[in-house]
């Protein structure tokens, strides 16, 4: 089961421009969107950013995956705000949260990981000059988490099955305590062979 | 390739898992077998300079594994018994070119190596999968040619394999017998052994047994079976 | 920083990806199904410490950042941190923190399986709750100008459910511990 990233191979306009560009003026964009009280403003935001969302690509299925979770804690928000402080305030929070959320996902829809992490790599710069930090290790880490999560969920899958078969498939305990112990085995296993290796 | 191991002890809290091993190994396939606990995979993990003798001294051609640990590490290759948990990026040639680091050679030459290194053991058709589809036998494949890429004098194999099935098993057999380096092999699998040009017999911590493998896995049955 | 310490920090924020997508399980007392996100990354601090437990986390959260589909439902990417709920995420790397720290000084002292437990338990409260909730709640009222006051009230619903999830913590902790020791251990 390997993780599938949530960027959208395409080549609209967003996905052109460069990605510490779009994080410095989605960090911009939040900002201003504080500032702006008028819901028509608000409105244009929301719809501005369903536009750069729709321009990526990106499927329906895939969109609301993503949404799905937001719809409820929005409904709350919207309820409780509605009820406190009115409607017209109410419209503005869901507004302004709908626009900054949609931003940001069209950031994600259209810019690769590994640019990503190479933005992050020149921003942590200055750590890494100050010996706070090793790159390397940081790289070694990264690569070594996405290498292990389909391992570690084949054994999740083994134990449930196990566990099943014993008739324990709902004990928490009976699940985790043997995922943590043989991943702790497994940390054991793999840092000997990269030592090996070095 | 000489390896000279100079009454090494390794000692830990609890127990002494070498007592005072002296030898000298210069033969192009050795084998090491003995019970389980007895000292097999402390012995093969001196060589890479895993494990550092508590006493004694390892030296790998001239190079003590207390002091020129990275050098003895380019020079010494190890292969371990899990196949899956030496493989550490999400694809094959990344995996691989991880293992080029140290050496800092340009991208061509890296891409040769790894390309030479996967065909040599007929994998090439691997280098851009996926780690975790591979199955136990390509994992050790794998696993052995981001050893080779480094293109080390000797190769350790720790149980290689115990943990494959029939057809895997074979595979990896075979690319051990077809390895150009030498190689120290720790197995239970007596089989893989026979042809070797000399067999150990650890017990307890000790070279029990130390012949041609006729007579050494011989008393190896005898006395552990 | 070891060998070692890097490849428990990667393999744990990979054990926190595969809790946060598991299937949510039900647990006793608690009507809705819950995600074991939370779990993880208490299990993160009271295993591994603060250092290695806070990095673990952050490297989850960068996982997530970076755009893979690593949050409970298959979410992901900024869009998480940018919206009401993203001081809840950040607090768990400052939560697995303190958690690793408490752990640290209650639980390794303690005396007996039971009192292990408690101080395995406090220190996931402290930090998988108390913690998360301090960064998360003002993030929301922030976010949604809500009032702190009534930010506190929307979440306070969540709280049983996070309750339970610290005493699973802490008995898998104390129980791996005993099979695992890794306090002998830096940082």
């Amino acid at each position: 089961m390997m993780i599938e990233p949530l960027y959208i191979r395409g080549r609209s306009p967003l996905h052109r421009v460069p990605a510490a560009f779009k994080l410095a003026a989605l960090v911009a964009a939040g900002a201003g969107l504080f500032a702006l009280r008028d819901v028509r403003l608000l409105g244009a935001a929301l719809a501005v950013a369903g536009l750069l969302v729709w321009s990526t690509g990106v499927g329906a299925a895939a969109l609301w995956r993503q949404l799905r979770g937001l719809a409820w804690v929005l409904a709350a928000i919207g309820a409780f705000a509605a009820v406190f402080q009115g409607w017209l305030q109410a419209a503005a929070v869901l507004l302004r949260v709908g626009a900054l959320v949609g931003l940001a996902l069209a950031v994600t829809l259209s810019t690769r990981s590994s640019d990503l992490i190479a933005v992050c790599e020149r921003a942590l710069l200055p750590l890494q000059r100050l010996g706070l930090l090793d790159a390397g290790k940081v790289a070694l880490a990264l690569a070594l988490a996405l290498r292990f999560v389909p391992e570690i969920w084949r054994h999740y899958q083994e134990i449930r099955e196990a566990q099943a078969a014993r008739g324990l498939a709902r004990h928490p305990l009976a699940l985790i305590v043997p995922l943590v112990v043989r991943t702790l085995k497994r940390a054991e296993q793999v840092a000997q062979a990269i030592d090996a290796r070095s | 390739m000489l390896i000279e191991i100079d009454q090494a002890v390794v000692a830990t809290p609890h127990s002494q898992a070498l007592r005072g091993v002296s030898l000298t190994l210069s033969q192009r396939r050795v084998g090491v077998v003995g019970p389980n606990g007895a000292g097999k995979s402390t012995l093969a993990k001196l060589l890479n300079g895993l494990v550092l003798p508590t006493a004694g001294r390892v030296s790998v051609d001239g190079l003590d594994t207390r002091g020129d640990l990275k050098a003895v590490r380019r020079r010494v290759g190890f292969v371990f018994q899990n196949p899956e948990n030496q493989i550490v990026y999400p694809i094959v040639r990344e995996d691989m070119a991880f293992g080029l680091k140290p050496l800092g050679l340009d991208a061509a030459e890296r891409e040769r190596r790894i390309q030479a290194s996967l065909a040599g053991l007929g994998v090439a058709h691997l280098a851009d999968r996926a780690s975790h589809t591979l199955s136990g036998g390509e994992c050790q494949l794998v696993a052995l040619a981001s050893v080779l890429v480094t293109e080390p004098a000797l190769v350790v194999f720790d149980e290689p394999t115990t943990q494959l099935d029939l057809r895997n098993r074979n595979r990896v057999a075979r690319a051990i017998a077809g390895l150009a380096q030498a190689a120290v092999v720790v197995s239970h699998d007596l089989d893989l052994l026979r042809d070797f040009d000399r067999v150990l017999v650890v017990v307890d911590g000790r070279i029990a047994a130390d012949d041609a493998p006729g007579p050494a896995l011989r008393w190896y049955c005898e006395h552990c079976a | 920083m070891k060998t070692q310490d890097t490849v428990l920090i990667a393999l744990f924020a990979a054990l926190i990806v595969v809790l946060s997508l598991m299937p949510p399980i039900p647990l006793p007392a608690i009507p809705v199904p819950v995600t074991l996100q939370t779990l993880g990354t208490m299990l993160a601090g009271a295993m591994l410490g603060p250092v290695r437990g806070g990095l673990a986390c952050l490297l989850y959260l960068l996982l997530a950042a970076i755009g893979l589909p690593v949050l409970p439902g298959g979410r992901g990417g900024l869009g998480v941190f940018f919206g009401p709920t993203g001081g809840f995420l950040v607090g768990m790397a400052a939560g697995a923190f303190v958690t690793g720290w408490l752990a640290r000084r209650l639980a390794a002292p303690a005396r007996g399986g039971a009192a292990a437990v408690a101080a395995y338990a406090a220190a996931c409260v402290a930090g998988g709750i108390l913690v998360v909730y301090a960064v998360g709640i003002p993030w929301l009222s922030a976010v949604t100008q809500m009032g702190l006051g009534k930010a506190a009230l929307a979440v306070a619903a969540f709280v049983p459910g996070d309750l339970i999830k610290a005493v699973v913590a802490a008995s898998v902790a104390w129980r791996v511990e005993r099979v695992w020791p890794l306090f002998r251990e830096s940082p």
